[in-house]
C-alpha cells in the first residue's frame, strides 16, 4: 500500500518547517512526533477526549487557540504557526534553559502534576487562557468558574487538578491586567 | 371619531366575539369519555391499576414534559415554545392544592382524552390529549391510578405567556371541534394483534404524530401527512412512514433496538428523541417496541432476523468540491469518524450508515458540525463522547461542500447545499 502524500509547511516553535511530503491521512500528534522529534505533546485517548495532545495555534490577529492534534489532521496546520510545548519555556545562545513559562513556573511552585503525563495540556490550556484574559478581562467573582471551565476539559490522572487550578488562579491574580475593576 | 373611541369599539366587538366564539363549541363537543368513569374507584383497584400504570406512563412520556430540567418529579414548570408564545406544563402529582390530588377519577379522563380541565376550561394541546383520546379507559385509570401514587410536589403552577387571542382558554374548545378526532381508538380486525397494538401504542400512548407529523396553520396535525416528518426547535423530527424509515437504513427490528438503545448503525439518538429514549423508550417491552416497529413497517409480526435495506447510491459531485471537502474531513472529522465513515464504537457514531446524511433535508447535519452535540449516556453503560462544534474553525463554503460531498457520498443525496444556507444555521 502506497499513501497518498502532500506537501505540508508550517512555522513550529518560532522555526520553519518544510514544505515536506507528509501522507494526507496523518494526523498532527504524528507528525509532531514523528517528523519533527517534539514529543512532548502526548498521545493520550487518541479520541480527543483526554487533551494531553494539544498544542496552540498562533492565529493572525495575535491570539491563540488550543487545538487536538490527536484527532486532527496535519495538514489542518498548512501554513499555520504553532507552539507545541517545547516552544514555552526560553532558552540561552547556548540552548541551555533560561527561564520557564509564568505557567510552567506557576505549575512548578504549585507541585501541580506528580506523573506529567497530562502536563503539557494545562500548559497549553493555561497559556491560551492567559492570552485571552488579556484581551477580555473577568471580574474577580468569576475567575474561580472561569478556570475551572477552561481546565475542565483536560483529564489528569494523579489528581491534579486542585493544585492546576490554584497554580493558574493564583497566576492570574498576580499577573497585571488580566481582570477587570 | 377619536382614536381611543374606535379601540373601544374594536375591543367591544372582539369581546362579544370572543363570548359568542366560547359559547358555541360546547354545543359541538363530542366527549369520548363514558359515563362508566363517573365511579369512583375502589382503593383496591386503584392499587392493582397503579403497578400497572407506571409502565403505562413511562410509555406515554409523561414524566419527560411534566419535570421541569432538574426540577421536582411531576411538578410540571416544562416551558413550551410555541409560535403563540410560551406554554408550561402543568404540576400532575398528586399535590391536594397544585397538582391533581383533589382530580376525580372522571375530571382526569375529561383532561387526557377531551382536552379538559377540572374547572371545565379546556387545555391547551401542547398537551397532546388529541392523541391520548385514542387511549384505552383502561390505560387511563392505570395512569391516574399511578400518579395518585407518587409524592405529592408543592409547586405552583407557571402562567402560560401566550399573545392575544390565543391567551384565551375557550378558544381552544374551537379549535378542539376541528382537530379532535371524534372517537377513540378501534382496533382493525383486518390487522394482527402485534399490528394493532403497535398502532396503538404509537399513535395513542407514545404520541408519535405529535413531533413527526407536521402540522397546519392552525397547530393542527395534518392528517394526510401522518407520520412525514416535521421540523422541532430547529432539527428534524424525522419522516417513520415505511419509505422513510426504509431510506434512514432501519428494518424493523434494528428499529426496535434504537429505540430502546438509543443506538445503532443510523446514529445515536440526539435532541428530543434522546430524552424520549432516556424517559420512555429504553423502558419499553420488546415486544411492545416490536409491535410499533410491525406496525410502522406496514407487517403483521415483526421478522426475526435483520434485513437491512440496500445502502443509496452516492451521488456524483463536482472533483473541486470533492478536493476541498475531502481535505476537511480528513483533517477535522477522520480523527473520530475514520477516514471511511466508520466511526469508533462507544465514542463516535459512523457516518457512512447515519440517517443525517440520508434524509432530505441537510438541516440536522449542518447543525451538528456547526454547533455540536454534547456527551450523551445510554442505556447499558453507553455513552458517546461530544462532538466538537466547528462554526468557528470553517467558513461558510467550506462546510457547505463538506456536507454536500458527506451526504452525496453517504446518504446518496444531490449537493444542493449553499454557502448561503450555512450562514442561516450558523
Amino acid at each position: 500500500m502506497t499513501l497518498q502524500t502532500k506537501p505540508l509547511a508550517l512555522t513550529a516553535n518560532g522555526r520553519r518547517v518544510g514544505p515536506v511530503d507528509v501522507p494526507e491521512e496523518i494526523m498532527m500528534l504524528d507528525f509532531l512526533h514523528e517528523y519533527l522529534n517534539l514529543t512532548g505533546a502526548r498521545m493520550g485517548c487518541g479520541q480527543g477526549i483526554c487533551h494531553a495532545c494539544t498544542i496552540i495555534v498562533e492565529n493572525e490577529d495575535g491570539s491563540l487557540s488550543e487545538m487536538r492534534t490527536c484527532i486532527t489532521g496535519a495538514h489542518w496546520f498548512d501554513g499555520k504557526q504553532v507552539r507545541t510545548i517545547e516552544g514555552h519555556a526560553k532558552y540561552d545562545a547556548n540552548g541551555n534553559l533560561a527561564a520557564l513559562s509564568p505557567v510552567q513556573q506557576a505549575f512548578i511552585e504549585h507541585f501541580s502534576f506528580q506523573c506529567g503525563y497530562c502536563t503539557p495540556g494545562f500548559v497549553t490550556a493555561a497559556t491560551v487562557l492567559l492570552d485571552r484574559l488579556k484581551r477580555e478581562p473577568v471580574s474577580r467573582a468569576e475567575l474561580d468558574e472561569v478556570v475551572t471551565t477552561t481546565l475542565d476539559k483536560h483529564i489528569c490522572r494523579c489528581t491534579g487538578y486542585v493544585r492546576y487550578l490554584q497554580a493558574v488562579r493564583d497566576l492570574v491574580l498576580k499577573t497585571p491586567g488580566l481582570l477587570t475593576g | 371619531m377619536t382614536k381611543r373611541k374606535i379601540l373601544l369599539i374594536a375591543a367591544a366587538v372582539v369581546a362579544a366575539g370572543v363570548a359568542a366564539v366560547a359559547a358555541i363549541p360546547r354545543a359541538f363537543e363530542t366527549s369520548v369519555v363514558t359515563k362508566d368513569v363517573n365511579t369512583p374507584l375502589s382503593a383496591d383497584q386503584m392499587k392493582q391499576l397503579a403497578e400497572r400504570g407506571a409502565y403505562v406512563a413511562r410509555v406515554a412520556d409523561c414524566y419527560a414534559c411534566h419535570t421541569a430540567k432538574e426540577g421536582p418529579a411531576w411538578a410540571g414548570g416544562m416551558p413550551f415554545h410555541t409560535p403563540f408564545g410560551t406554554i408550561y406544563a402543568t404540576n400532575i402529582s398528586p399535590d391536594m392544592e397544585f397538582g391533581i390530588g383533589r382530580w376525580t377519577r372522571a375530571e382526569f379522563h375529561r383532561a387526557m382524552q377531551d382536552g379538559i380541565g377540572k374547572d371545565g376550561k379546556p387545555l391547551y394541546p401542547a398537551m397532546p390529549y388529541t392523541s391520548y383520546r385514542q387511549m384505552s379507559a383502561d390505560d387511563v385509570d392505570a395512569v391516574y391510578a399511578y400518579l395518585l401514587t407518587r409524592a405529592p410536589t408543592r409547586v405552583e403552577n407557571r402562567k402560560n405567556e401566550l399573545s392575544f387571542p390565543f391567551s384565551i382558554r375557550q378558544l381552544m374548545a374551537f379549535w378542539n371541534v376541528v382537530n379532535l378526532r371524534r372517537h377513540g381508538f378501534v382496533a382493525d380486525p383486518a390487522h394482527s394483534a402485534v399490528r394493532n397494538r403497535g398502532r396503538y401504542i404509537v399513535d395513542a400512548l407514545a404520541h408519535c404524530g405529535e413531533c413527526h407529523t407536521p402540522r397546519n396553520v392552525m397547530q393542527g396535525m395534518k392528517a394526510a401527512d401522518y407520520l412525514k416528518g416535521s421540523v422541532i426547535e430547529g432539527v428534524e423530527a424525522p419522516d417513520i412512514t415505511k419509505g422513510g424509515l426504509t431510506r434512514m437504513g432501519f428494518d424493523p427490528l434494528t428499529l426496535a433496538r434504537f429505540m430502546k438503545s438509543g443506538l445503532s448503525a443510523q446514529g445515536s439518538m440526539t435532541n428530543q428523541m434522546f430524552e424520549v429514549v432516556h424517559f420512555s423508550t429504553q423502558y419499553m417491552r420488546d415486544e411492545d417496541l416490536q409491535a410499533m416497529a410491525a406496525y410502522l413497517f406496514h407487517l403483521e409480526s415483526t421478522p426475526k432476523t435483520e434485513t437491512a435495506p440496500p445502502a443509496p447510491t452516492p451521488v456524483s459531485i463536482p472533483t473541486q468540491v470533492a478536493d476541498a471537502a475531502r481535505a476537511t474531513y480528513r483533517n477535522l472529522c477522520a480523527g473520530c469518524h475514520g477516514a471511511d465513515g466508520q466511526g469508533i464504537p462507544h465514542v463516535a457514531v459512523p457516518l457512512s450508515t447515519n440517517i443525517s446524511l440520508r434524509l432530505a433535508s441537510p438541516r440536522d447535519l449542518t447543525q451538528a458540525v456547526l454547533h455540536g452535540i454534547p456527551a450523551q449516556r445510554f442505556p447499558g453503560l453507553e455513552r458517546m463522547e461530544p462532538m466538537p462544534e466547528f462554526a468557528q474553525l470553517i467558513d461558510d463554503r467550506a462546510i457547505a461542500d463538506l456536507v454536500n460531498w458527506m451526504r452525496a457520498r453517504w446518504g446518496g443525496q444531490q449537493p444542493s447545499v449553499t454557502a448561503e444556507d450555512i450562514a442561516k444555521l450558523r
